[in-house]
């Protein structure tokens, strides 16, 4: 089996197992975890897309409410406090990665048949 | 807020930006069709079918770079706020653009293959080790999952459901996102156009998003500079500092910050962040006694961190005295929803 293939594979066998979890959290688990769900339900198929994406996840917060270990001291931490030095680094990367790939760009000549690259010989 | 969940939270504002927005896309991708086969030209002749894949792709990758600029230019000109507050429809419509640009390209390259399409792009070049001839497709691919994940968690759900500290740092995505699509679009496209419009304005782009961004953290940067400390106790800074109807941001080092705020003579500090997605509540607009997150437009009353009735979200509040007329701010955090007296400082200000 190539490794496209393999990622293909498990991707596919993702896609069931988060399926699965979707079908059991939406039926059974939303209205257990989340008080302003009960009695809505026109919002959940827009759900399912998430759950198959973040299966392990969803189980893992499903348990965690379920066991009442919300970790509530959180909420209030400043998500944005990574914001500067994320951005410091990709204003770096980014640039870099653009400027190196049009600095190393081939213009293929008019008229000369193209070149595999991995036979080539320089 | 705390209502009964529905698909879509539909105003009159915001079916008036998804309007202007979905105009706005379909003009693009029927001008870039009728334009790009005799404006842009590329090494080898470009047919419809590939035409109509550059054009949602070009189309992607522009509405990646507005949504990348909302954020710090709402945070530099309030202006842009009302941007802000319709990003997420942006969000999933530039993810359907993204993977109808997919679905082009699938139909086109990959359609007759032995094997399934996707199989076949993704063995189909696989000199990793090459700048040149990179396999450009996988960068793609893995910047549509990371959008993926950001649309199928757009719903208020997620928010909750994950906590928005949780949610906040899966949406880093975006920036993963976008460096994946720079590297897909300067490894790919950009490498067989000879016009050079379209690698001017990706470089335009990329600079603008870069820029912002920097401007926007050390903005934020300047106005959290951390105060002197004494045990626990932070200075806020001095009375005649303080703006009526203003906050002061403290930067606690930790990852938390208050906002201590005048109004009507009194001061009072809640957490700067707001509990449905940690926007600067620091920058919020105060009417009465409460303050409005710049972000989502969430309330709270300043005195006890929690959102009038009936609504349920609450944030830390802090405590502070006067050394002075220095007002010190103390960095440990009451529980969310706690109520502490507002210092009278009606005198001292005047």
């Amino acid at each position: 089996m190539t490794a496209a293939a393999t990622i293909v594979w498990i991707a596919t066998l993702w896609i069931y197992a988060g399926s699965a979890v979707a079908v059991v959290f939406l039926l059974i688990g939303i209205d257990r975890i989340d008080a302003d769900a009960r009695g809505s339900y026109t919002f959940r198929p827009l759900l399912v897309p998430g759950i198959i994406l973040l299966w392990p996840l969803v189980l893992f917060r499903w348990l965690q409410l379920e066991s009442g270990v919300d970790p509530n001291r959180s909420r209030d931490r400043a998500i944005r406090s990574a914001h500067g030095w994320v951005w410091a680094l990709l204003a770096i990367l980014i640039p870099a990665l653009f400027i190196s790939a049009m600095l190393l760009r081939q213009t293929p000549p008019d008229g000369e048949p193209a070149v595999q690259l991995s036979t080539r010989q320089d | 807020m705390s209502v009964k969940y529905s698909p879509v939270q539909w105003t009159r504002s915001k079916i008036f930006y998804d309007i202007v927005l979905a105009l706005m896309v379909v003009s693009y991708i029927l001008i870039y069709i009728r334009v790009s086969p005799q404006f842009l030209d590329h090494a080898r002749l470009a047919d419809d079918a590939i035409v109509r894949a550059r054009a949602f792709g070009t189309c992607a990758f522009f509405m990646l770079t507005v949504i990348l600029c909302i954020g710090p230019l709402a945070r530099l000109d309030r202006r842009f706020l009302p941007l802000l507050y319709n990003r997420r429809h942006f969000g999933v419509l530039t993810f359907f653009v993204a993977l109808t640009h997919m679905l082009y390209v699938l139909d086109w390259y990959f359609n007759f293959s032995p094997i399934p399409r996707l199989e076949a792009m993704l063995s189909a070049n696989t000199s990793y080790g090459h700048v040149l001839g990179f396999p450009f497709e996988t960068l793609g691919v893995l910047s549509l999952l990371a959008l993926a994940i950001l649309a199928a968690t757009s719903h208020d759900f997620w928010l909750r459901f994950l906590t928005a500290p949780v949610w906040k740092s899966l949406h880093y995505l975006l920036y993963a996102a976008y460096a994946l699509l720079v590297g897909h679009v300067a490894l790919g496209s950009l490498q067989s156009e000879n016009n050079p419009t379209f690698a001017i304005v990706v470089g335009a782009s990329v600079l603008l998003v870069c820029g912002l961004h920097i401007a926007a953290a050390w903005r934020e940067h300047r106005l959290a500079a951390p105060g002197a400390r004494e045990d626990t106790w932070y200075l806020a800074g001095d009375l005649k500092d303080f703006e009526e109807g203003r906050a002061k941001i403290v930067n606690f080092g930790n990852g938390r910050r208050a906002a201590v705020f005048l109004y009507g003579g009194k001061l009072s500090a809640i957490s700067n962040a707001c509990a449905h997605q940690n926007g600067p509540l620091g920058e919020g607009r105060i009417t009465g006694s409460c303050v409005t997150c710049p972000w989502h437009g969430f309330e709270y009353r300043l005195e006890d961190g929690r959102s009038p009735e009936p609504f349920t979200e609450r944030v830390p509040t802090y405590n502070l005295r006067l050394d002075g007329t220095s007002v010190l701010v103390n960095a440990v955090a009451n529980p969310p929803g706690t109520f502490v007296q507002p210092l009278e400082v009606a005198e001292q200000v005047v």
